[in-house]
């Protein structure tokens, strides 16, 4: 069966001058090693904080996609241009407008434009007008975050005639 | 010459890592993601897609995306096996010449390592992106029970992705690597690892140089997903009996079940219950329906026994033909994202009656280990030590306790933090407690306790010679440095004279293990206590502080402050005055701020009065202190 080798074997030294140069060597480069090391840390971590101030928000957004999904179906199944629905509508809009202004998107997609599988998640195939392989429907919106894709955007797309 | 990657070539998902400044870590894809699914497709407009991209058009495309191709790799046409998978694998496959399986994508056949090299080749591409170099080698893990011909056909993958194969290590084996495992000699591991879609037991045993595997079992079509299907089928059945409704035909409502299925499962493994809250799931004659189901995690335990039962008889029957007792096991490794459902994990240990590790992420844990394969080779390459392995040479301790001094009020001020890496030394600016002080105290404490008098005193001197001046102005720096034996160097300097006075203290790490415990179970035990304590002494040394402010205030103010509003001001000092030495904390607190509001109405009366005038008088503000004040 397989096996892992867990030797380390580095020659054995021979007198004290070269077993402490090779100490000294292996300090030394210890050292260099853990200041590097060091310097690195300090610049992925800087990478890591603007990273993170920019996509820290990405959780909390992404659990809100789903929120938002349902206030489009609300607004779908009321009466059109009743006050309820005036009254969600502008609900929603406050919520979309607070998100945009923290860097979501929504992914557009049109009818009849080819499917494309960095924005788009196909669910599912129907009959429509268009040629095999083109959106025909979009099930759920997609949204983007600062331009990367949080949950690409739900479409079932036309089958072949 | 380049990084070595390792690599979990997983069935359904695959991960990288590589060791960075001895620990290993996992490099995201393009896409940011820690996993890529191990999905390869030709798009209907010929495109060739791999990772999340293939996964997204999966459904439309199922003739043209190949996933689960590791099932097939390695393996005859005509294997039981392939036979079984080809009855449910959507697409095309058949038998080439050599006798081996060939899958159909767009107009063409391709060999499964073909396939797993498209998914190679875009981990060893994203890990280049990530790391700014070339990577040209990997250690490539692989299912225990893969025989050569399933460790050779993967090679080969790795080969056509660019990347030479430094070594195929079994999966239960990198487990074991990534919890430092291989260092204990002759142990005997057991590795449970339920998987998204497969399910692997292995006994493992370290020998002096090596982990051999002494047995594996499992099931190759059990899973999380498996658990999934069942939270979705229990989700439509008690819908159907609450409203009437079959979800099971309606696919939208399917899919957002799926997910919703996926959350729940995953919210159920932090808390006891779980909500699935799915409005306007779908509609009937009477207007839009809405999805409402509360389950508990006894109900997700219960509906899911039967599967956990069965890997505990799997995980039974492996020790059995391994021939190793179940009571000689010595550690147990957890893997895969399934393990962290509670019922798993302690299903796992009552087998046992023994904790399995868990640390390390079970999805990622398999990919670590292969990354510190990679660095044991790299290392032995170029003629080092392993950097995992340096920090063992070049051992760096930690303070087991709190390091600070005394100030004002007898609390314990910390300068050193507890499990601080040394060497190293802090410092922090305090001031004198009263006009005119002469010198400072620097009592030396170790411990956790909130006040000074509770912690362990290493030592005390005096700092004098400081030049008169009011309470809170003096800037007196206290030093401590710990150098790499454990030494503590104390010293404080007189900002202003530069007069520096030290002492070094070699007692701090004298202290035996069992002492740091009992000191630190100590502060646990009497933190409420500690607590109270502290803020009392806060409370007087508030109280103390606005006293003098007031009476300053008022010398300040002179004649521009209306009788009314000294008196009344100095009816409150001499309230706070009377009780501040007390130990009545409440009414202390009260009076303070009684007073700090009555206070402020000499600078309001002050300001009032100026305005007409326009002079300019700089209004004495108090003194805040920079940081404590020392006794």
């Amino acid at each position: 069966m397989e096996d892992v080798k867990n030797d380390n074997s580095i020659s054995e030294p021979k007198t004290e001058l070269e077993k402490l140069t090779q100490e000294r060597d292996e300090y030394l480069n210890g050292w260099k090693r853990a200041k590097a090391d060091l310097m690195n840390f300090q610049r992925d971590e800087e990478k890591r904080i603007t990273d993170l101030i920019r996509w820290g928000l990405k959780d909390i957004v992404q659990e809100m996609i789903p929120v938002l999904d349902n206030f489009e179906l609300a607004v779908a199944t009321l009466e059109k241009d009743g006050a309820l629905e005036k009254g969600i509508q502008m609900i929603k809009l406050q919520l979309e407008d607070l998100l945009k202004k923290k860097g979501l998107e929504k992914i557009s997609v049109e009818k009849g434009k080819p499917f494309d599988p960095n924005f788009h998640e196909a669910v599912g195939e129907i009959d429509s007008e268009f040629e095999e392989g083109i959106i025909a429907k979009e099930i759920e919106k997609g949204y983007s975050l600062n331009g990367k894709v949080l949950r690409p955007a739900r479409v079932m797309i036309s089958k072949a005639k | 010459m380049g990084r070595i990657i390792g690599i979990d070539l997983g069935t359904t998902y695959s991960a990288v890592a590589i060791v960075e400044a001895g620990s290993p870590k996992i490099l995201e894809n393009s896409e940011g993601i820690r996993t890529t699914p191990s999905v390869v497709a030709i798009s209907k407009s010929g495109e060739r897609l791999v990772g999340v991209l293939a996964k997204r058009q999966a459904v439309t495309n199922p003739k043209n995306t190949i996933f689960s191709v590791k099932r097939l790799i390695g393996r005859k046409y005509n294997d039981p096996i392939v036979g079984k998978d080809k009855a449910w694998l959507p697409y095309e496959m058949k038998e080439s010449s050599t006798g081996s399986v060939e899958v159909k994508m767009g107009d063409k056949f391709y060999k499964p390592e073909e396939i797993s090299a498209m998914v190679l080749q875009k981990l060893k591409a994203d890990a280049e992106a990530r790391l700014g170099e070339k990577v040209d080698e990997a250690v490539i893990t692989v299912p225990a029970y893969f025989d050569d011909s399933q460790r050779q056909a993967t090679k080969n993958a790795g080969e056509i992705a660019g990347l030479k194969v430094r070594r195929i290590l079994p999966e239960p084996t990198a487990a074991a690597l990534a919890y430092g495992l291989n260092k204990k000699k002759n142990e005997k591991i057991v590795v449970y690892d339920f998987g998204g879609g497969t399910f692997d037991v292995s006994v493992l045993e370290v020998g002096d140089d090596t982990i051999e595997v002494r047995a594996t079992g499992g099931d190759t079509h059990l899973g999380g997903d498996d658990i999934d299907k069942i939270i979705i089928e229990y989700l439509v059945k008690q819908y159907k009996a609450q409203d009437g409704i079959d979800l099971s035909k309606d696919s939208l409502a399917l899919q957002r079940l799926k997910e919703a299925a996926e959350r729940t499962k995953h919210e159920l493994s932090a808390s006891f219950e779980a909500e699935v809250n799915l409005p306007y799931i779908t509609s009937d004659a009477s207007g839009p329906k809405h999805f409402l189901i509360k389950i508990t995690r006894a109900k997700l335990e219960e509906l899911t026994k039967n599967l956990i039962d069965r890997s505990i008889e799997l995980l039974d029957k492996t020790i059995n033909e391994s021939g190793i007792a179940k009571g000689s096991i010595d550690e147990i490794v957890l893997v895969g994202g399934q393990t962290r459902m509670p019922a798993i994990a302690d299903a796992v240990k009552k087998y046992f009656g023994k904790e399995p590790h868990k640390g390390v992420n079970p999805d990622e844990v398999v990919a670590l280990g292969a990354s510190i394969q990679a660095e044991i080779l790299s290392a032995k390459d170029e003629g080092r030590r392993p950097e995992g392995e340096v920090k063992d040479v070049l051992l760096l301790d930690v303070t087991p306790l709190s390091l600070g001094i005394e100030t004002l009020g007898g609390v314990f001020t910390r300068i050193i933090e507890k499990n601080t890496t040394i060497p190293t030394s802090k410092s922090q600016t305090f001031s004198t407690a009263a006009d005119n002080q002469p010198g400072v105290e620097i009592h030396i404490l170790q411990g956790e306790r909130e006040m000074a008098a509770d912690n362990k005193a290493l030592g005390k001197f005096m700092l004098d010679g400081i030049p008169p001046a009011p309470r809170g102005i003096p800037q007196v720096e206290v030093s401590l440095d710990i150098d790499s034996n454990g030494i503590l160097n104390v010293s404080a300097k007189d900002k202003a004279s530069g007069k520096t006075q030290s002492v070094k203290i070699t007692a701090s790490t004298n202290m035996s293990k069992e002492e740091v415990e009992r000191l630190k179970n100590e502060a646990a035990k009497f933190a409420e206590e500690d607590k109270k304590k502290r803020e009392n002494a806060e409370i007087k040394i508030k109280a103390d502080q606005l006293v003098f402010q007031a009476e300053q205030a008022l010398k300040n103010g002179g004649d521009k402050v209306a009788s009314d509003v000294k008196d009344a001001v100095l009816k409150k000092i001499e309230n706070l005055r009377s009780i501040k030495d007390g130990i009545e904390f409440e009414k202390i607190k009260i009076a303070t701020d009684e007073l700090f509001t009555e206070m402020q109405k000499i600078g309001e009366a002050m300001y009032k009065k100026e305005e007409p005038k326009s002079e300019e008088k700089k209004e004495e503000a108090p003194e805040g202190n920079p940081a404590g004040e020392n006794k």
